[in-house]
């Protein structure tokens, strides 16, 4: 069987810079809602300055899986432990993950209530004590990485998805966490805003930062991702490099996901 | 055919006509709202009917027929026959209906408790005021205080001294703060820290900065305060207007915070805390504030040691403010629930904890949803509070009604009642319409979601 790759062929990688510290670690992990098992003894391991795409059918359990990562989801079998940190009940533990992990949601999930330069300083100043002053200066640092500091003042519902959701990204980038989770962050975009938001991610992943990207975008994969991961029916089906995984897929599933995906 | 000359003309719209001479100005409007077929035109000629009668009938009982000066109800009697308004009885008894009985000449001492209040939530409204939450706060947490110290006199017990004495320093230093900002374009505390030359120190030696000046109007407020020798006032005689509003004024101000609490609670993952708030919730909802009200005054006294006999206007008030809460707790359920799953997500995942996420994320979303159904308990609560009559408590319903029953008097019940009516009327529809104000002004600028 053969998949039509030939819009992806011609994707220049982002060079990567994979240290050997590993960063985040599931081991065995299950997890079930009710009777419902969603995750299958999940074993990953991540590396620092990694990025790693996850696709798979919808309802596969890939959001619920980079949840468990920052404890959005409670896993009940099997360890996490990011940075070093078990991730267990202890608020302790769950509190130093979550300064570390940034999370960009696909609903974007931006704060309403308050302008766009309070959406970013808002963590910095009442989870990290910093003063309101510096917060700002950093907040604008990372509006213009996202290309959008003339926009500091307004407040959300007042700009257009793709903006929101670059927002959305410095948001997270203002706390300094040291892996970034992606819940597919461009599914509820219009057409032509996706590549907005998709530049920006691109940018992040060149300056070296742990990426989980959960996303159906496969030119982004191709380009950026160190591995893509492949989930069905909350198992890890297979899992190799984007030129491996797209020209010579092994499992029936696999192929049967890429064949719809690059169908269109 | 014509086809081909009709395609090579262009095409030129016509002018459109102006519209019919009917439907437009005042004669339009009447035609289309209140004269639009036979029934519409009987409603309205009934309506129109029926609004004159009720005019014609205020004026004469109100205007026309009322007596403005006599000194007994007879007199009014044997002018009007009953006909009209006695409005010089509202003269008489409205002392009575304000304060109750308490006493002409300490009066003032209402009045003066009043003023405080209204002049510590003037900075509310102020523009360029800064920290408005905490003079909100400081007003609601600490004024009873002062309040009680006040209105009730003799001496005061320690607590009392010492949360009054918090009180008046708050007071002043919120009166001063509106001083610096106006005078000096600068908050108290940032000029408080500049003239004590902390400026360039330390972020954190300026809390010790604003601590000390605390301290000194604290002990200042505690000396001045220890100087008043007023009249004891008990309870007891407190009435009228004075009376509602102090239980009003309480339910209501208490009512927000112990509401979000127990709304908090029955969310709580914590199962004691849970079934506590649920039990506490359902069962002072599902029982009248009056059989409430007898509770408190008829059987706690006998579960609370006789030494601490506390006057029946605290038990009261103890009473109003759970029966407040119960009901403000499902409106803040409401609103809890109203709120996005995603923002208590996206502020987790930014490493806020529970009270963080709640104060500053949901909250202040929540509440905004919220403002029509809290102000509709907050009116609720205010004219329920006339129930505390039937306990015996001279509110201002209870007044007017004992108006009737002063031999001079006898029968004197409308205008009593006419009058307690505009007062509530009066309270509720301010109550109302700074509600729809709020609703329009806080967070404006949501803009399009
Ligand atoms: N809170 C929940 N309760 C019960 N089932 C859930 C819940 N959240 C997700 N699921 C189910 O778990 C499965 C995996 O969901 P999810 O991780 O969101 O899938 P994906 O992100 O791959 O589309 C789905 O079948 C979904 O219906
Ligand atoms: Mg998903």
């Amino acid at each position: 069987m053969s998949i039509d790759t030939q819009a992806l062929d011609d994707v220049v990688h982002v060079a990567s810079a994979i240290s050997d510290v590993v960063v985040i670690e599931l081991a065995g992990v299950n997890k079930w809602y009710g009777e419902f098992h969603v995750l299958k003894d999940i074993n990953l391991s991540v590396n620092k300055g990694e990025r790693i795409v996850i696709c798979g059918p919808s309802g596969s359990g890939k959001s619920t899986m980079i949840r468990c990562i920052n404890r959005l989801e409670e896993h009940q079998a099997g360890d996490i432990i990011v940075n070093g940190t078990e991730m267990g009940n202890n608020l302790k533990n769950i509190d130093a993950i979550r300064r570390d992990v940034g999370m960009v949601f696909q609903q974007f999930n931006l704060f309403p209530h308050l302008t766009v330069l309070e959406n970013c300083t808002l963590a910095p100043i009442w989870v990290k004590n910093m003063p309101k002053a510096e917060a700002e200066k950093i907040a604008m640092q990372y509006l213009e990485r996202v290309k959008i500091p003339e926009q500091a003042q307004k407040y959300p519902g007042q700009l257009s998805g793709g903006q929101q959701q670059r927002v959305a990204i410095a948001r997270s980038l203002c706390m300094s966490p040291t892996i970034m989770l992606f819940d597919e962050p461009t599914s509820a975009l219009d057409p032509e805003m996706i590549s907005e938001v998709l530049d920006v991610m691109v940018g992040l992943a060149e300056s070296g930062m742990t990426m989980l990207v959960v996303t159906h975008e496969m030119g982004f994969a191709k380009r950026v991702a160190d591995r893509v991961i492949f989930m069905d029916q909350g198992e890890i089906v297979e899992q190799n490099t984007p030129d491996e995984f797209f020209t010579n897929p092994k499992s029936d599933r696999t192929k049967l996901f890429l064949s719809q995906i690059l169908a269109h | 055919m014509t086809d081909a000359t009709q395609s090579d003309t262009a095409f030129r719209p016509k002018p459109s006509l102006p519209p019919p001479a009917n439907t437009v100005g005042a004669v339009g409007w009447l035609r289309k709202n209140l004269f639009g077929g036979p029934v519409d035109t009987i409603l309205t000629v009934v309506s129109l009917y029926l609004v004159y009668l009720i005019v014609q009938f205020a004026i004469e009982y109100g205007i026309i027929n009322a007596i403005w000066s006599a000194d007994t109800y007879r007199e009014c009697l044997d002018i009007n026959r009953g006909e009209g308004a006695c409005w010089a009885g509202i003269g008489v008894w409205f002392n009575s209906m304000m304060y109750g009985r308490y006493p002409d000449e300490e009066q003032w001492r209402v009045n003066l408790g009043g003023i405080i209040l209204l002049l510590w939530l003037i900075p509310f409204w102020l523009p360029k005021i800064t920290g408005k939450i905490q003079i909100g706060m400081s007003a609601v947490l600490t004024f009873p205080f002062l309040g009680a110290a006040l209105f009730l006199g003799g001496e005061f017990g320690i607590f009392l001294h010492v949360m009054a004495s918090v009180a008046l320093t708050l007071f002043a230093a919120v009166w001063l703060h509106v001083a610096t900002t106006y005078v000096f374009g600068r908050s108290l505390a940032e000029l408080l820290v500049s003239a004590t030359g902390f400026a360039g120190k330390d972020d954190r030696l300026h809390k010790y900065v604003l601590l000390g000046a605390f301290g000194v109007g604290f002990v200042l407020s505690l000396v001045y305060l220890g100087s008043w020798d007023l009249v004891e006032i008990p309870t007891t005689i407190w009435g009228g207007l004075f009376l509602t509003l102090v239980i009003s004024g309480i339910g209501i101000a208490s009512a927000l915070p112990n509401g979000i609490l127990l709304a908090l609670g029955r969310r709580s993952k914590m199962p004691v805390i849970r079934v506590f708030c649920t039990a506490f919730i359902e069962l002072f909802r599902s029982v009248p504030l009056i059989t409430i009200l007898f509770m408190a005054v008829t059987m706690m006294p006998l579960f609370l040691p006789v030494e601490l006999n506390p006057p029946k206007l605290a038990m009261v008030i103890v009473a109003v403010c759970i029966f407040a809460a119960a009901y403000m707790a499902e409106t803040v359920r409401g609103g809890l629930q109203a709120v996005n799953k995603g923002q208590y997500e996206a502020a987790q995942a930014m490493g806020l904890n529970f009270w963080k996420m709640m104060a500053l994320i949901v909250m202040p979303q929540a509440l905004k949803l919220m403002i029509p159904n809290i102000v509709g308990s907050f009116m609720g609560l205010m004219k329920d509070t006339t129930l505390v009559s039937i306990i015996g408590l001279y509110d201002i319903l209870l007044m007017g009604k004992a108006a009737g029953q002063n031999p001079n008097w006898l029968g004197f019940h409308t205008e009593p009642l006419l009058f307690t009516a505009m007062f509530f009327f009066v309270l509720c529809f301010a109550m109302s319409k700074y509600s729809q104000h709020l609703e329009r002004t806080i967070g404006g600028g949501y803009g399009r979601r």
